[in-house]
């Protein structure tokens, strides 16, 4: 019972954490970035690359949002600026990146799984039930990126500047904002969090080409249902991420793997707004 | 995109022997020769790759023409085989059980996608939705076969299982060779006849179509359904060939790949996206044995670059350079303007337009409130009032039944209740937008051939030799010179000419209540005469009720039967033209004093 609480708990931590890049680079380019799968794979392999220098694992972190952040900035100038325009041309491409980053690093690293070493190893007591430690520190650390987004955008400048773009991006440009450079932004840092993400999930798991495409699905509804807001990112990610722990142990598995995906899409057909107040 | 299709219709070599009947003996001759020519692993391979261009097809009728944008196509691929895989491995195959799975993997697919589109198209619904949705699909489908444990052999899938084994290599090429070629003849016929125009309609303006009658997410589901069951005969076909199913032929990857071939061919040609399937998936299994990651590189470095520099993909540049240096393309002749008779509508007592307490509210901000008005056959209604006062808002309110927060709105009689823009077009409301509203690729003909589509769906084979029109339609036609311009694609048309077509295109729904969104900004003194005196002819003759948003008070004043004016979201005054002109209200309305107008009304 507790430690199905606290499966529910972490991984609603775990798909706020891989979600909330794409959701920031949804709300305010207004498309849906498919190479987002690709570069949580980089992260991943940044994470790869620090552990096998022998240097702390917690480094793998900041290492994987510089990579990210770098190689976000390059896609955004190169692919996904001339294509504002066509949002659905975006999707293509930035699928066709997730391809490129893929096969580049099949190429670097070879197409096996590798392990990476785990910053924190070990269980924690919680009411006479061991848990993983490691799991526990990811709800903090999923939370302390969600604060640090908020106060982001609800106390800085570039905040205010991207939460106007979010709104109303042609009355924002006309106040004398720069939303191509708000835009450059946001999907550098939606990049950084995607690689971070990549590079937090590792120690759960391992590392393989295509580790990320399958948490792209369930991360892109999840933004769906949320529209563009924090909160109900939260929320969905507790309800449908909750959903997905119960069937996944009560009744299969399997089903559990298209749970987020499969009530997302009723719940959008039934009230097109989602968990987002409208 | 548009245009290439259309000219595939029209381009001719010198001798005068349409290109896509060349392209259809080539494909044949190439067909029929294969096996002779190629060595037997070639072959093989392409008997794949065959099957694959006819699934990039659908693609590319839903991608291309019609707009969605899918990653879903290759679970009906997968159904269609899973249908015959799981007959033949668990009940046996014989040549009435080899027809049965046949019949059971298309009916599968066809309900399966019927369900996918009710929940992927809907009023409302974004394209980002649905191709969201059409990715879930297979990934839903995998993860059931994998949950389907011995019965569907989970992720091994089924192997081995009774098929045609007396087929050779060499046959199989020539049945999915012909198989191709003709899912490639139909679907170069439909989409060049005048129900393809439609798709091509719905993908540049979908709006315009809904407000024309055309019910877009019922098309979109039809369309779906169609070619779901192209690819699960598809699939059958395959894997009766290869007598393997897996999860794989089901997956999104293989979707996703279906959709860069068509990409890199050309979306919205058909010759495009067959060259792509067949080309890269041969290619790739050419290459991918001794260059497995650079190949699937280089496809995704092209697909990017494609996409970025040449959106229509890799064909239509060809053809242009073809074009530029081979065979002239022939004009094409324009349809034939007929007038049509003029419907006699059964004679109704009740005003033409009935409005109710309609108010619009978002969250506490009051838009439209206690909004009553009532207006008889024959009227000129002018809206008028300054910028926000809802004047837009109402005409919405009374074109959509989702739009008010509150109150009634009945047409003839007719209450809208919750009713999208296609159904009370069906009750008489045609709707003509502030900013021109046409379909940009469409030549002139095309738009109007639009306009009448709820008068009877188009034919699926040929192109209309004449167009018929009801009188006002084609007396907006005449009177602005549009019909000497028939087949000029409407984004060449000036700015006052499209406001002309969109006028003549809302005519020929023969509305009974014509609602105006200030039809003359832009224009010219000239032509807002012209259209002034069409309107007045049109209350006066044909009997329209006509509701008119419009900021030029002197034009209001010519033309108008009664004006309502708006301010702040209630109607402050409602009489005649005297009455409207001689209220100080209206003076202190126009003058922003928004205070002494709360106290006066």
């Amino acid at each position: 019972m507790i430690s199905q609480l606290l499966d529910i708990v972490t991984s609603a931590a775990i798909l706020y954490a891989i979600a909330v890049g794409l959701l920031l680079v949804f709300g305010v380019l207004k498309i849906i970035n498919f190479a987002h799968g690709g570069l949580m794979t980089l992260g991943g392999y940044a994470a790869l690359v620090t552990t096998q220098f022998g240097l702390n694992p917690w480094l793998a972190i900041p290492a994987a949002a510089l990579v990210g952040a770098v190689v976000g900035m390059v896609i955004e100038r190169v692919v996904v600026r001339p294509l504002y325009v066509r949002p659905l041309d975006a999707i293509l491409a930035t699928w066709g990146l997730g391809i490129i980053i893929g096969q580049l690093i099949t190429i670097g690293f070879g197409r096996g799984v590798q392990f990476v070493q785990s910053p924190l190893s070990g269980t924690l007591e919680i009411l006479g039930e061991g848990y993983s430690q490691y799991r526990l520190v990811l709800v903090l650390i999923a939370a302390a990126l969600g604060l640090a987004l908020s106060l982001l955008l609800h106390g800085t400048r570039l905040g205010l500047d991207t939460r106007a773009v979010i709104m109303n991006e042609d009355l924002a440009r006309g106040l004398g904002i720069n939303s191509t450079l708000v835009r450059f932004i946001t999907f550098a840092i939606g990049s950084g969090l995607a690689a971070v993400a990549g590079a937090l999930i590792t120690p759960l798991s391992s590392v393989d080409p295509n580790m990320g495409v399958p948490w792209l699905v369930n991360a892109f509804m999840l933004v769906l249902v949320s529209g563009a807001s924090l909160v109900s990112l939260l929320v969905a990610c507790l309800v449908l991420g909750g959903a997905q722990v119960l069937i996944s142990s009560l009744v299969s598995p399997v089903l559990g793997g298209i749970t987020i995906a499969v009530l997302a899409a009723i719940i959008l057909r039934v009230r097109p707004a989602g968990f987002a107040r409208g | 995109m548009a245009e290439a299709a259309g000219a595939q219709g029209a381009a001719i070599t010198r001798r005068g022997v349409p290109i896509p009947l060349l392209v259809l003996l080539a494909a044949i001759i190439a067909v029929a020769a294969g096996p002779y020519v190629l060595d037997t692993y070639s072959v093989n391979v392409l008997v794949r790759s065959l099957f694959y261009a006819a699934v990039a097809l659908t693609v590319d009728l839903l991608w291309g023409y019609l707009g969605i944008l899918t990653f879903g196509q290759s679970a009906f691929f997968g159904i269609g085989a899973y249908a015959v895989g799981l007959i033949s491995t668990h009940v046996g195959f014989t040549p009435g059980l080899a027809a049965l799975s046949l019949l059971a993997g298309i009916a599968a697919s066809m309900l399966v996608a019927g369900i996918v589109g009710w929940l992927a198209f809907f009023y409302g619904a974004s394209a980002l939705y649905a191709s969201v949705i059409s990715l879930v699909l297979p990934i839903v489908v995998v993860q059931l076969l994998f949950a389907g444990g011995n019965f569907t052999g989970s992720s091994s899938g089924l192997s081995g299982f009774d098929s045609f084994d007396d087929v050779s290599v060499e046959t199989w090429f020539w049945i999915a060779g012909a198989f191709l070629i003709v899912v490639a003849g139909c679907a170069w016929r439909f989409v060049a006849s005048d129900a393809g125009r439609v798709l091509i309609a719905v993908r540049e303006n979908e709006q315009r179509c809904q407000y024309l009658g055309l019910d877009t997410p019922r098309l979109k589901i039809i369309a779906f359904v169609a070619t779901a069951a192209i690819c699960a005969a598809a699939g059958y076909g395959f894997a009766c060939y290869t007598t393997v199913v897996s999860p794989e032929q089901a997956g999104f990857v293989f979707g996703t790949e279906l959709v860069i071939w068509v990409a890199l061919g050309g979306r919205g040609t058909i010759l495009g996206p067959v060259l792509g399937a067949v080309l890269i998936d041969y290619e790739s299994a050419q290459l991918s044995g001794d260059y497995p990651f650079v190949w699937q590189l280089i496809i995704g470095s092209v697909f990017v670059a494609v996409i970025v520099l040449f959106p229509r993909g890799l064909l239509p540049l060809i053809g242009d350079a073809l074009r530029y240096i081979g065979p002239k393309v022939r004009p094409a002749v324009p349809p034939e303007l007929v007038e049509l008779p003029m419907h006699v509508v059964a004679g109704t007592t009740g005003p033409a337009l009935a409005i109710h307490g309609v108010a619009k509210h978002f969250g506490s901000l009051k838009v439209l409130d206690g909004i009553d008005v009532s207006a008889a056959a024959g009227e000129l209604v002018s809206l008028v009032g300054p910028n926000g006062a809802g004047k837009t808002t109402l005409i919405r309110c009374i074109a959509d039944g989702s739009e008010r927060s509150a109150g009634r709105v009945a047409i003839n009689g007719h209450e809208i209740g919750g009713m999208s823009p296609d159904r009370c077009v069906r009750l008489g409301v045609g709707r003509k937008f502030q900013m021109a509203n046409v379909f940009d690729t469409l030549t002139v003909a095309e738009c109007l051939q639009m306009a009448r589509i709820r008068h009877g769906f188009p034919s699926v084979l040929r192109r209309a030799s004449r167009i018929g029109l009801p009188r006002p339609a084609l007396h907006v036609i005449r009177t602005t010179g549009l019909d000497h311009a028939l087949m000029t694609p409407a984004r060449l048309l000036s700015h006052g000419m499209k406001q002309a077509l969109e006028l003549a295109m809302v005519l020929a729904l023969e509305p009974s209540v014509l609602l105006l969104d200030e039809p003359t900004a832009g224009l010219t003194k000239a032509e807002r005469t012209l259209i002034g005196g069409i309107l007045v002819d049109l209350a006066a003759t044909e009997r329209l009720c006509i509701v008119l948003v419009e900021h030029d008070l002197d034009f209001v004043r010519e033309i108008s039967s009664r004006v309502i004016v708006l301010h702040q979201g209630r109607i402050v005054l409602d009489g005649s033209v005297d009455d409207v002109v001689n209220s100080d209200l209206v003076k202190q309305v126009y003058a922003g004093g928004g205070h002494g107008v709360g106290a006066a009304a």
